[in-house]
C-alpha cells in the first residue's frame, strides 16, 4: 500500500529534527540533521531526505522555523523606517523607560541601541483620540514626504507605521500604508493594526518595527523553501508553526512573519496538549530540557497557559504565545566554584566547544559532564555512536576544577552538580504553579528534549511529582507536536468598557468584524466550512487593575455569566474576588481550522516474560547517594505492559531516561515510559 | 551545633531559600489591588533567621533594597520574642522604625518550628498603601509633623494565631479614603506571608530544620566574603562629596546634603551629614541604610539576591536627629530626597574609581494629574515615572531617557493607558535635543512630555532637583535640571519642581527631564560620534560647532573648529 506521510520539521541551534508519521501503518520515523546557518532550506531538505526521498507521498508539511528569531537576536534584519505621529518619533527609543530586571543594580546600564536609528523615525500630522474620534485629518502630503525622506534620501526597503489610539480606529494607518504602497510599490510596509488591535503605543510600535525587520529574511527563506520542496515533489501546501500553537500556511507567513518567532518551543507545548487530552491527565507540566535552558509551562485540563505578550532580547511583541517559563540552566551549562559554593550556569558552554567530553576545545565541566561522571551517559552511545566521547576529560574537568575546590571526589561533585540544576529548576515549577495556587505535587511531568528523560524522574523524585512521562522519540518530541497542530488565528481588538449586557450588544459588530476576518484567513488556506471553529474571548479585569483574565463567551451568555466566570477564576488564582462589576479590556476571537491528525497509536502489547537487558553498569544512585548497577534497557525492546523496577537506564540515541532505585517505570498502551515513586514523597 | 555542610548543599539550600521570597513576591504581585504595588513594584519581601539575619529577599525596587532590615529588629524588640505565637502577624508603619514613610505599611510574622525555641524566623512584606488617612489625598507636601502624615501602627497584632483582628482592621477602614484597596492591598501581603510561612515549612521538613539553618550561616559567611573581596579591591581612602535638594516643601530654601566615604580595607563607612528641616523630606534611619545598601551592592554583589552577610562590611552613620536620621515627630512623607542623596556615594567615589558614571539627572521626574472626566463623571488619578538622562561613564555615553537608578526597573505609564484614564491629551513626547552633558562621552538626553487638559483638573510635579545641576565628571559638562513649566508659553508661565496646581480645560504642561552628566572633555569626543548625534538630531549642529569643536553638514561631512584642532595640538 502507498504510504501517506505527514512531516514536520523543526529547526533547532544545533540540529534540524524531521519526524514522519505513516497514517497506513501508524510508524512514526525520527531523522537528524545539521542546522545550516548560511542556507537554512539546506538543513531542511537534509533532514526531510533521511526519512524519505518521495515527497510525493507526503498530505502534511508542518515547518517550525527560528529563523525570525535568529534574525532578530542576531541583528540581520532589514534596515527599517518608521512612521508614526508628529512629536512622538521617540516612542520607539523611550519604551517603557525601564531597565531590564537583571542589570538592576548596573548603574551604569547602556541599552543595547534602538533597531531603528533615529534618524529613521519620522512622525507625520494628523490625530485620533481615545475613543477612537478624528481630532486632526491626517497630513498626506506629509505621508508622501515621509515616504520620500525614508525610501529615496535613506534608501529603506521595509517600513513600519504605528500611530497613537491606532487600535481604536486604524484609518489613518491604512491610509499611510496606502499613500506609502502606491508611491512605492517595491517597499514592503507593515501595519501595526494588521497584528494586533491591542493599546499601549510602545508595545505596539515595537511589535509591527519586529514585523518589519524579519519580514524581508523570513519571506525569501519561505519562497526558497517552497521552491525546494516543490522541486522535491511536495504537491501539498506547506505550513508553518505558530508561536502561539496552530499552524498557517506560507502564504499567511509571509504576510505575518512575526507570528513565528517563537514557534520553537511551541511545537512541544502543542505536543503536551494533545497528550493530555488523549491521557486524560487534568494537570501536566511540560518540561523541555535542552542543552542551554529548561522551559515550563503548565497545562490544565489540556489547556496550555496563555499570555498575549512576549519579549524577545527585551524587545515586546503583542502576539497571542504560551506562558513558557525558561530556566538557563541546560545539559550544556556550566559548573563552576563561587568562594566556595557550587553554582551551575547562567553561563553555557553551548554548542561549540561544548562539554569537556566533546573534546571540542571545552576545559570548564558541563552537566553533561557530571552525566558521564555518574555513569548516566554511555559513552559509546552519544547519537547511536556517532559522535566520540572523552570520558576521561570530563572526568579530570570535574575533579580539577569542582572536586579539589570543594575536598570531595569527582563522584561527589558530579551528584552535587544535578543537586543544584534541580534545586534552580524545583524553584522554576514552584513559581508557575503558585501564581494559579496549586502545588507542583498535583501534576504529572512530561519530560522530553534532549536532556528531558535524564533530568525528569530525578527532578519528579525531589518535589515528590507522582509520575513523569516519557513520550516516544522525546528528544523529537517538539516537532511530533507540530504534527498535532491545527490551523490557528488569533485576532484582538482592546475596547475598554464596563461589562454590562449593554456593552455585550455594542460590542457585537467587533465580533462580527473580527470573526470575518477568522472566516477570510480560514478561507483562503482552504478550510472547509465543516472544519472551521471561531471561538470568542473577553479579556476581564476588576476596575482599576491592569492585570486581566481571559474568560470564554460562549451564544447567549450574559454579562453576569461571564462575571461569574470571571470571579470564579479570579479567586481560584488570587484567592479573592472583588465586589465590581468588571471591565471588558479586549475581544478576542480564535480562528481554527481543523486538520486531520495522527491519534496516538496503540501498540501491540509486550509478548509474556519481562524486558531483557542490553548491558549493565555502575551509576549514581541519588536514593541512597551510592553507586550502584544499574540494568540499561534498549528503548526498542520496551512494549506496552512491561515493567522494569529501578535503578535502570533506558537508551535510544538521542536521549537516555535514568531512574533510581525507589522508582519504577512501566510502559502505556502507546509505548511511553511512566515513571512512579514506589516510597512517599520527598518535598 | 550542626557540621559545617559542603558547598553544594549549601547552594541548593541558598536556592530554595531565595524561591521562597520569589514565590511570595509572585503572591503579593498577583493579588494586589493598587498599580503602586503592581506596577510601581513599591514593596519589599525579606526573609530573616531567628537572629534577624536577613536570609533572602525579593526586593520591589532598587532603592528599597535591605528596606525592611532595621524594621525588623525595632518591631521585634518592641513586641518581644516571648510574645509572639504562631499565626500572629504584625503591623508597623512607624517611619522612624520602618525606615519609610507612613503609607508604606510593613507585615511581619514570626515562624515557628517542632522543637525550636521561640520563632525560627520571621518574615516582612512591606508595601504602599493608597491611603491611611494623612491630611490631604494622594501625597502629602507640606506636613511639618508625623501626626498629619496618617494613622500609625508601631507594630501591632492585625491577625492573631491565625485569626484577623477585626478592631484593626475596622480601624483601619474608618481612618482610609480608599478603605477597599487599602484592605485589598493588607490581604494581598497576608496571602504573601502565608505563601512564605508555607513554604519555608516545607525546605525546613525537607532539609531539616538545624541544616537549613547552618546552611543560612554558612550563606551569609559566603555573603561576607564576597563583598568584602569586592571593596578590598578598592582602592583605601576618605572622600566627601555634597548635593542639593530643591527645598523641604514648606520653605524655597536648598537643603544641603554631605557623605563622606571611607575605605579601609575590606570595610565602607558611608557617613551622611545634614541639617533636618520642617518639611516632609527627612529621611528616617532605615531610608538611609537602605539607599547606602543598595550603592554597596553595585559595587560589591550586583548580581546576587541579598543576605545578611553582603553588608556586613558596611556601616551606615547619621547623626540622630538629622536629615539623614529623622526623629520622631520630625515630617517624613515624601521621601524624594532619598533619590537625590542615592547618587552622593557615587559623587564622592568617582573622585577615585573611573568606572561610575556622572549624575543621572539626580531625580525621579515625574507627575501625577487628578480630575473628574465630565463624560463619565468618574474620578481618575493618573501618575507616571518618567525617564532621566543617565550619566555618562569612562567607556560609554549615558542611557537615554530611562528611569532613574534608584527605581531601575520601573515602567513609564503608555499615553494611551494615560488617555483612557483620564482627559489629558498628549501634544508631544520627545527626546530633547542637547539635554545631554556633553563630554567625551556624552550624558544621555532627557524627554520632554506636553500635555493639554481637555477638561478642569490638577497636576501634581514631583521633583526634588530642578535648582541646581546635575554633576558632571572629569571635565564633561553639566546638563540643565528637570523642570516643570505651567502654562507655557502664556503670560503666566511658572517653572516648578515639587509643586501642585490647578488646571483648567485647555491650559497645558510641559514636563521637562534632565539629561545625564558628562563624563570627559567634549573636544575629545570622537567625531564620528558627534557626526551621529547630529544626524540622530541628539545633538543639534550648533552646539556640534560650538561645543564639540566638530563643524557637521546634512550628509555627515565634518571639520574641526580651531578649538578642536588647538585641542589636538595640544
Amino acid at each position: 500500500m502507498r504510504p501517506r506521510i505527514r512531516l514536520a520539521v523543526d529547526i533547532g541551534g544545533t540540529f534540524v529534527d524531521a519526524i514522519a508519521y505513516d497514517e497506513t501503518t501508524g510508524e512514526l520515523r525520527v531523522h537528524k540533521a545539521p542546522t545550516t546557518p548560511d542556507a537554512p532550506a539546506r538543513g531542511v531538505l537534509d533532514a526531510v531526505g533521511g526519512l524519505t526521498d518521495r515527497l510525493d507521498d507526503v498530505e502534511a508539511f508542518v515547518h517550525g522555523t527560528t529563523l525570525g528569531l535568529n534574525a532578530i537576536l542576531q541583528r540581520r534584519g532589514a534596515a527599517v523606517g518608521i512612521i508614526t505621529n508628529d512629536g512622538f518619533r521617540d516612542l520607539l527609543e523611550i519604551a517603557r523607560a525601564n531597565v531590564p530586571a537583571q542589570h538592576m543594580y548596573d548603574f551604569a546600564y547602556a541599552p543595547p541601541p534602538p533597531l531603528v536609528p533615529r534618524r529613521h523615525r519620522t512622525g507625520v500630522p494628523g490625530r485620533i483620540d481615545a475613543q477612537g474620534q478624528v481630532l486632526t485629518e491626517l497630513d498626506e502630503d506629509a505621508v508622501r514626504a515621509a515616504g520620500r525622506l525614508l525610501v529615496e534620501r535613506h534608501g529603506l526597503r521595509s517600513l513600519a507605521v504605528c500611530l497613537l489610539h491606532s487600535y481604536a480606529n486604524p484609518d489613518h494607518e491604512r491610509r499611510v500604508a496606502a499613500i506609502l504602497r502606491e508611491a512605492h510599490p517595491e517597499v514592503s510596509v507593515s501595519v501595526s493594526t494588521d497584528i494586533t488591535r491591542e493599546y499601549r503605543e510602545y508595545e505596539r510600535t515595537s511589535t509591527v518595527t519586529l514585523d518589519a525587520y524579519i519580514r524581508p529574511v523570513l519571506s525569501d527563506y519561505i519562497t526558497t523553501l517552497e521552491a525546494r520542496l516543490a522541486e522535491a515533489g511536495l504537491t501539498h501546501p506547506l505550513h508553518i508553526m505558530r508561536s502561539g500553537g496552530g499552524a498557517m500556511t506560507a502564504e499567511l507567513a509571509r504576510r505575518a512573519p512575526l507570528t513565528t518567532v517563537l514557534s520553537g518551543p511551541a511545537g512541544g507545548v502543542v505536543g503536551a496538549s494533545f497528550l493530555a487530552r488523549t491521557l486524560e491527565l487534568p494537570r501536566l507540566i511540560s518540561f523541555d530540557v535542552g542543552g542551554t535552558s529548561v522551559d515550563c509551562c503548565v497545562i490544565e485540563n489540556g489547556e496550555p497557559g496563555e499570555v498575549h505578550e512576549a519579549a524577545i532580547d527585551g524587545f515586546p511583541l503583542l502576539i497571542p504565545i504560551f506562558d513558557i517559563r525558561t530556566v538557563g540552566a541546560g545539559g550544556g551549562s556550566i559548573a563552576w566554584i563561587d568562594e566556595g559554593l557550587l553554582k551551575v550556569g547562567p553561563h553555557s558552554a553551548g554548542a561549540v566547544p561544548g562539554p569537556v567530553a566533546y573534546g571540542a576545545g571545552g576545559t570548564e565541566p558541563t552537566v553533561t559532564d557530571a552525566a558521564l561522571v555518574l555513569g548516566y551517559l554511555d559513552p559509546g552511545a552519544f547519537l547511536d555512536g556517532g559522535m566520540r566521547i572523552d570520558a576521561d576529560a570530563a572526568r579530570a574537568a570535574i575533579e580539577t576544577e569542582l572536586a579539589v575546590p570543594l575536598g570531595v571526589t569527582a563522584e561527589r561533585a558530579a551528584a552535587s552538580v544535578f543537586q543544584v540544576l534541580l534545586a534552580r529548576t524545583v524553584g522554576a515549577l514552584r513559581e508557575i504553579t503558585v501564581e494559579r495556587a496549586l502545588d507542583p505535587r498535583e501534576f504529572a511531568l512530561l519530560a522530553f528534549g534532549g536532556a528531558g528523560p535524564l533530568l525528569g524522574p530525578m527532578l519528579a523524585r525531589e518535589m515528590g511529582i507522582a509520575t513523569t512521562i516519557i513520550p516516544q522519540v522525546p528528544a523529537a518530541f517538539s516537532a511530533f507536536g507540530m504534527l498535532m497542530s491545527d490551523l490557528e488565528y488569533e485576532f484582538a481588538t482592546t475596547v475598554l468598557r464596563p461589562l454590562s449586557d449593554a456593552s455585550l450588544a455594542a460590542l457585537e459588530p467587533y465580533f462580527a468584524e473580527l470573526e470575518e476576518r477568522g472566516e477570510e484567513v480560514l478561507s483562503a488556506q482552504g478550510v472547509k466550512p465543516e472544519d472551521r471553529a471561531l471561538v470568542r474571548r473577553l479579556d476581564i479585569r476588576y476596575h482599576g487593575q491592569e492585570h486581566s483574565l481571559g474568560i470564554d463567551l460562549g451564544p447567549g451568555d450574559t454579562a453576569a455569566d461571564v462575571l461569574a466566570r470571571f470571579n470564579a477564576q479570579h479567586a481560584a488564582r488570587y484567592g479573592h474576588a472583588m465586589p465590581d462589576g468588571g471591565q471588558i479590556l479586549t475581544l478576542r476571537v480564535r480562528a481554527v481550522g481543523r486538520l486531520a491528525k495522527p491519534g496516538l497509536p496503540e501498540l501491540p502489547p509486550a509478548g509474556p516474560g519481562t524486558p531483557e537487558p542490553i548491558s549493565a553498569r555502575r551509576a549514581h544512585d541519588v536514593t541512597t547517594g551510592e553507586f550502584a548497577t544499574f540494568q540499561v534497557y534498549g528503548r526498542a525492546t520496551l512494549a506496552p505492559g512491561h515493567e522494569v523496577r529501578g535503578p535502570a537506564i533506558v537508551e535510544e540515541g538521542t536521549s537516555t531516561t535514568v531512574i533510581f532505585s525507589d522508582q519504577r517505570l512501566t510502559v502505556d498502551a502507546y509505548g511511553q515510559l511512566l515513571v512512579t515513586g514506589t516510597g512517599g514523597t520527598h518535598d | 551545633m550542626t557540621d559545617r555542610l559542603d558547598g553544594a548543599t549549601v547552594e541548593v539550600i541558598r536556592n530554595y531559600l531565595v524561591s521562597v521570597g520569589e514565590q511570595m513576591r509572585r503572591t503579593l504581585v498577583r493579588a494586589a489591588f493598587n498599580p503602586v504595588i503592581y506596577e510601581v513594584l513599591d514593596f519589599g519581601i525579606s526573609l530573616y533567621n531567628a537572629d534577624l539575619e536577613l536570609m533572602a529577599e525579593a526586593a520591589g525596587i532598587t532603592s528599597f533594597l535591605g528596606a525592611n532590615d532595621h524594621a525588623i529588629v525595632k518591631g521585634v524588640e518592641y513586641v518581644g520574642r516571648e510574645n509572639m505565637r504562631a499565626g500572629d502577624v504584625y503591623l508597623m508603619n512607624y517611619p522612624y522604625w520602618s525606615g519609610a514613610h507612613s503609607y508604606d505599611a510593613m507585615l511581619f510574622a514570626p515562624v515557628f518550628r517542632p522543637g525550636h525555641e521561640g520563632p525560627a524566623a520571621y518574615l516582612a512584606v512591606r508595601a504602599h498603601w493608597m491611603d491611611l488617612g494623612a491630611k490631604a489625598p494622594g501625597y502629602v507636601l507640606d506636613s511639618t509633623d508625623m501626626h498629619q502624615e496618617g494613622l500609625i501602627f508601631p507594630s501591632t497584632k492585625i491577625v492573631s494565631q491565625g485569626e484577623l483582628v477585626r478592631d484593626i482592621i475596622e480601624l483601619i477602614r474608618f481612618n482610609s479614603r480608599l478603605p477597599d484597596l487599602t484592605i485589598g492591598d493588607f490581604h494581598a501581603q497576608l496571602a504573601a506571608l502565608r505563601t512564605g510561612e508555607n513554604r519555608l515549612a516545607q525546605v525546613w521538613e525537607k532539609f531539616g530544620g538545624a541544616t537549613v539553618d547552618q546552611a543560612v550561616r554558612q550563606i551569609i559567611e559566603h555573603g561576607e566574603r564576597v563583598a568584602r573581596k569586592a571593596v578590598a579591591a578598592l582602592p583605601d581612602g576618605t572622600w566627601t562629596a555634597y548635593d542639593y535638594c530643591d527645598d523641604d516643601g514648606v520653605t524655597d530654601d536648598l537643603i544641603r546634603m554631605d557623605v563622606t566615604v571611607t575605605v579601609d580595607g575590606d570595610q565602607m563607612t558611608v557617613e551622611f551629614d545634614g541639617q533636618a528641616v520642617a518639611g516632609p523630606v527627612n529621611l528616617p534611619i532605615g531610608s538611609t541604610e537602605s539607599l547606602a545598601k543598595a550603592i554597596y551592592k553595585e559595587l560589591t554583589t550586583a548580581t546576587e539576591p541579598s543576605n545578611a552577610g553582603h553588608y556586613r562590611g558596611l556601616e551606615i552613620k547619621a547623626a540622630p536627629g538629622s536629615f539623614f536620621h529623622a526623629l520622631y515627630p520630625a515630617a517624613t512623607f515624601t521621601q524624594w530626597s532619598a533619590i537625590v542623596a542615592f547618587e552622593l556615594i557615587h559623587k564622592a567615589l568617582a573622585q577615585v574609581l573611573d568606572t561610575l558614571p556622572a549624575s543621572s539627572g539626580g531625580d525621579e521626574p515625574g507627575f501625577m494629574a487628578l480630575g473628574r472626566d465630565p463624560r463619565t463623571g468618574a474620578d481618575f488619578v493618573i501618575s507616571n515615572n518618567e525617564g532621566i538622562g543617565w550619566g555618562a561613564t569612562r567607556d560609554h555615553d549615558g542611557a537615554n531617557a530611562q528611569q532613574h537608578p534608584s527605581q531601575s526597573v520601573v515602567r513609564n505609564t503608555p499615553i494611551e493607558v494615560l488617555e483612557h484614564k483620564s482627559t489629558v491629551f498628549h501634544e508631544r513626547l520627545e527626546l530633547i535635543p542637547d539635554s545631554g552633558g556633553a563630554g567625551r562621552h556624552r550624558g544621555g538626553v532627557g524627554v520632554l512630555r506636553q500635555v493639554r487638559y481637555l477638561a478642569d483638573g490638577e497636576v501634581l510635579s514631583m521633583k526634588k532637583k530642578s535648582k541646581t545641576r546635575p554633576w558632571a565628571l572629569h571635565g564633561g559638562h553639566e546638563p540643565e535640571p528637570s523642570e516643570m513649566v505651567l502654562w507655557p508659553d502664556t503670560d503666566r508661565a511658572r517653572r516648578v519642581g515639587m509643586y501642585r496646581a490647578t488646571m483648567r480645560a485647555g491650559d497645558r504642561f510641559v514636563n521637562r527631564t534632565a539629561g545625564g552628566g558628562g563624563y570627559g572633555d567634549p573636544l575629545r569626543r570622537d567625531p564620528s560620534a558627534v557626526v551621529a548625534d547630529v544626524l540622530d538630531g541628539y545633538v543639534s549642529a550648533e552646539a556640534a560647532a560650538r561645543i564639540y569643536g566638530v563643524i557637521v553638514d546634512e550628509t555627515g561631512a565634518w571639520r574641526p573648529t580651531p578649538a578642536r584642532a588647538g585641542n589636538h595640538e595640544g
